[in-house]
């Protein structure tokens, strides 16, 4: 993603002593990066070369698996995109009714944890859910009509739940990119299908591809939902290797084969990142003049309203009427508050500490370029890849044993959601700087602007409202993550998910409906703030 | 954000003791709140999967976070005596319960226990014809209308596992090839059998008697059969859950303290009340559910049942690999 942005330009001023500084501190954070997520790694792929056999696994259904994972997290990717991509130009560029409350609503699934997603789909398309029990009361035959469980309904929760992450990108992008150049080709006699095919899509490639990537990425490491819904995928064979037959051989190996797959993944991502570049003129963002839809403003709408139903009114639905009164609402919310409290101050840091990091990391590797850039950002990547709960076992290992000090706290727990998140943080950096004319920079540089100039006066600004958008994104990850924190909270410190699937495994469905509605409330608030402010334009 | 160190200062107390959990916490934290009170101790709970928790106990083998490991079910307490990572504990309160319940060595001792029942949905089957053994469930008047939570409920293992003890591993193997052959479907934990059979997804499950006495308080139409109880049948196993002092426990004498009020009249009777138990020592009320000593089960020691777990495992996923 890097080379999106760096086109190398000739006579190139050389290197003033400031840079060397600057050189030295990307070599330290970048070699703190490396310290923070090879140590798993290693470890996962030393315990797998140590079992050196499948044990009970066959060639074959490692195969199976694969096939079935890799087709799952696809075909969710591309129901995400079908999903975001209509959402976010009908919202950023046209003039359809109820646009601002889309924008709004449509970040939404993200704060829905995928596992609460599927529970909820679970009970209202399950074989004995709302839906299948009202079509057979309706003909009076008890066929089933509906199945969630299963493959398609893993495809169809996990697209619902991760839409989020492409909408969010490339309606940024479309915010960011200059409308002149639609409204040129327009003007040139280009039809409104023809803009959007030749100028909008192309330019909003980077952030399609990082959006789409952040969904697929979330597909391959999903437990939760998918082992509700009865799927058989990698991070399901996991766990079961490692928590039923106890066979940690199996399961790194196991492991480690999902880790490779991934970085097969970023690394076909980037060769189609490469293979061209886009960069718009100016660093202006002008608003641009909504595209009128005439006749079709309303089925626009009802197709946006389509897409919300799915994913934010039937599942916050199904939980209000599992939660029951306002009273044991309030109970519980008295009850949880130190629950509560635990997961805003862990989610904010870790949070705050992703944004910082990841702005230094893109930064660093944009400036870094080539090989060294692109290993750093990839192994950022493969930390987002590690299943929560296999990223849990090895890091109680590794840091009980030598970090003792630092393991059974909750920094545990902030470093687990960094090695997970930050990679969340520097692809969305990532693209903003790519879609940043370099001719900015140099000019700045030419003026004698130290590079920390630059970064503060010209980068910073510019990717600010990705910046809010990265805090945001991780916040939202780190508030919903649940695999990792049930091995590595320390004993007595529990979070709003944590809290969620004890209810849940409980079968106490009132207070699991109940917290899972509040988790989602503190989660998408921060989000709705930020949106608010930047509608104001404070931030 | 000083909330959030909180963990770090409690750490350097002496007198707290932290539980690895992984009995539901409904069950086990007003028996916690109870000690804590009584004693002054500081308890903190973990609660998790008992396997997952256990695994945990492993890799924190060389600084160990726990003190007290309380577990669903024997064949895992087995497992880390092998590994060493127990301390055994043996007093006059866990001298009352019975053997079979209890590691021959000290190293757990059982607290409550629940036995594999016949579940089924009254709407479905009419009392009368609902099985009264589990040999019957090969039977193809229930093809298609079985399930069964997976070994990843270590009590779904537990259970072949006894039957393999008992009947021998070619009988097991038979019966469970015509369980599969019966379109036994395999689930992945006991709250979806129990659910799915409340619910009429199933008209019979397999699972274990707390599950029975959850579903009819949510209003669910089942019934349960105590299976094999008639003159010279097998018998239905019952599951300890266990509790253990963890190897190199900070507060080890808080955990054997914790371990002994679990036993004691009061403890037994907060613990069985929440989460209809059965009580282990005979002497217990075990009010709403079955007393222990009018339920036959077959006489399989607990290690001799988790020595069964591997071949019963390989046996069971040879029929089918979603066991």
């Amino acid at each position: 993603m890097a080379q999106a942005g760096s086109i190398a330009l000739a006579g190139r001023a050389p290197e003033p002593a400031s840079g060397r500084l600057a050189q030295a501190g990307t070599i330290a954070l970048l070699a703190g990066v490396g310290l923070l997520i090879l140590p798993p790694l290693l470890y996962l792929a030393s315990s797998a070369m140590q079992a050196g056999t499948l044990g009970a696994l066959s060639i074959g259904s490692l195969a199976g698996l694969a096939l079935t994972t890799l087709a799952l997290a696809g075909l969710a990717t591309m129901w995400a995109m079908a999903l975001a991509l209509p959402l976010a130009w009908l919202v950023v560029r046209t003039d359809m009714p109820f646009r601002n409350a889309c924008r709004w609503l449509a970040v939404i699934p993200l704060a829905i944890p995928s596992y609460i997603g599927a529970m909820a789909y679970i009970a209202f398309l399950g074989p004995v859910g709302s839906v299948n029990t009202w079509l057979s009361s309706l003909t009076g035959s008890h066929q089933q009509w509906l199945n969630i469980y299963g493959f398609w309904g893993g495809v169809f929760v996990l697209g619902l739940f991760t839409y989020p992450y492409i909408f969010l990108l490339v309606s940024a992008a479309l915010e960011a990119t200059n409308p002149s150049v639609e409204e040129t080709a327009r003007s040139l006699g280009e039809s409104p299908l023809g803009v959007l095919r030749r100028v909008t899509l192309p330019m909003l490639r980077p952030s399609i591809l990082a959006g789409g990537l952040l969904a697929f990425l979330y597909a391959l490491s999903d437990f939760g939902s998918l082992s509700l819904l009865r799927v058989q995928v990698f991070t399901t064979a996991i766990y079961h290797q490692l928590n039923t037959r106890f066979d940690q051989a199996a399961a790194a190996m196991l492991s480690f084969v999902l880790v490779l797959i991934t970085l097969a993944v970023l690394l076909s991502q980037r060769a189609l990142m490469s293979r061209r570049s886009y960069v718009t003129i100016t660093g202006t963002a002008r608003v641009a003049r909504p595209l009128p839809l005439g006749r079709w403003r309303w089925p626009a709408a009802a197709l946006a309203g389509g897409i919300l139903s799915l994913s934010v009114f039937i599942p916050l639905g199904v939980l209000l009427a599992q939660t029951g009164s306002l009273e044991q609402f309030t109970d519980v919310l008295r009850e949880q508050w130190a629950f509560i409290r635990n997961s805003l101050a862990l989610a904010g840091a870790a949070a705050t500490l992703a944004m910082i990091i990841g702005f230094l990391i893109a930064f660093s590797a944009k400036r870094a370029k080539g090989p060294v850039g692109a290993a750093i950002s990839g192994t950022i990547q493969i930390g987002y890849a590690i299943p929560g709960t296999v990223l849990g076992l090895s890091l109680i290992l590794l840091y009980n044993t030598y970090l003792p000090w630092l393991y059974g706290t909750v920094g545990i727990l902030v470093l687990a959601y960094l090695i997970r998140f930050l990679t969340q943080s520097v692809q969305g950096i990532d693209a903003a700087l790519a879609g940043i004319n370099p001719h900015l920079e140099e000019a700045a540089r030419s003026l004698a602007a130290s590079p920390a100039t630059v970064l503060r006066r010209i980068l910073a600004p510019l990717v600010r409202p990705t910046l809010f958008a990265v805090w945001t994104l991780v916040f939202i990850s780190a508030m919903k993550e649940l695999d990792a924190t049930l091995l590595l909270r320390p004993a007595g410190f529990d979070t709003l998910p944590v809290r969620v699937y004890i209810h849940t495994v409980e079968a106490e469905y009132a207070k699991a409906g109940a917290l899972a509605l509040l988790l989602i409330a503190f989660t998408a608030l921060p989000w709705l703030v930020v949106m608010r402010l930047r509608e104001k334009k404070l931030v | 954000m000083s909330g959030i160190l909180c963990p770090l200062q409690a750490e350097a107390a002496s007198d707290r003791l932290v539980i690895y959990s992984g009995r539901k916490e409904k069950a086990i934290k007003p028996v916690a709140d109870a000690f804590a009170k009584q004693t002054g101790i500081t308890v903190d709970l973990k609660t998790g999967k008992t396997s997952g928790l256990a695994n945990e106990i492993r890799m924190e083998k060389a600084h160990p976070r726990g003190d007290l490991f309380i577990s669903t079910e024997s064949g895992i307490m087995e497992m880390l005596v092998k590994e060493g990572l127990l301390n055994p504990y043996q007093s006059a309160a866990t001298k009352a319960v019975p053997d079979d319940f209890k590691s021959a060595t000290g190293a757990w001792t059982g607290i409550s226990g629940r036995a594999r029942v016949i579940l089924y949905n009254k709407n479905l089957v009419p009392e009368k014809d609902a099985p009264r053994s589990v040999l019957e469930l090969a039977d193809p008047k229930w093809k298609g209308k079985l399930a069964i939570a997976g070994t990843r409920e270590r009590t779904s293992l537990a259970w072949a596992a006894t039957l393999v003890a008992v009947k021998g591993e070619a009988f097991t193997k038979e019966y469970m090839a015509r369980l599969e052959a019966n379109g036994l479907k395999v689930l992945t934990d006991n709250t979806e059998v129990w659910q799915g059979v409340g619910r009429g997804e199933f008209a019979i499950g397999l699972t274990n008697s707390p599950n029975y006495y959850l579903a009819k308080k949510m209003g669910l139409p089942v019934g349960v059969i105590y299976p094999d109880q008639e003159a010279g049948g097998l018998g239905t196993p019952i599951n300890p859950n266990a509790a253990a002092v963890i190897k190199g426990a900070g507060t080890p004498e808080a955990a054997r303290k914790f371990i002994d009020f679990l036993l004691s009249p009061e403890g037994q009777r907060i613990l069985v009340g929440q989460d209809y138990e059965i009580p282990l020592i005979p002497e217990a009320d075990p009010g709403e559910v079955l007393p222990v000593k009018s339920i036959k089960r077959p006489a399989v020691g607990a290690q001799r049942l988790a020595d069964l777990e591997e071949p019963t495992l390989k046996l069971l996923t040879a029929i089918n690999p979603n066991w």
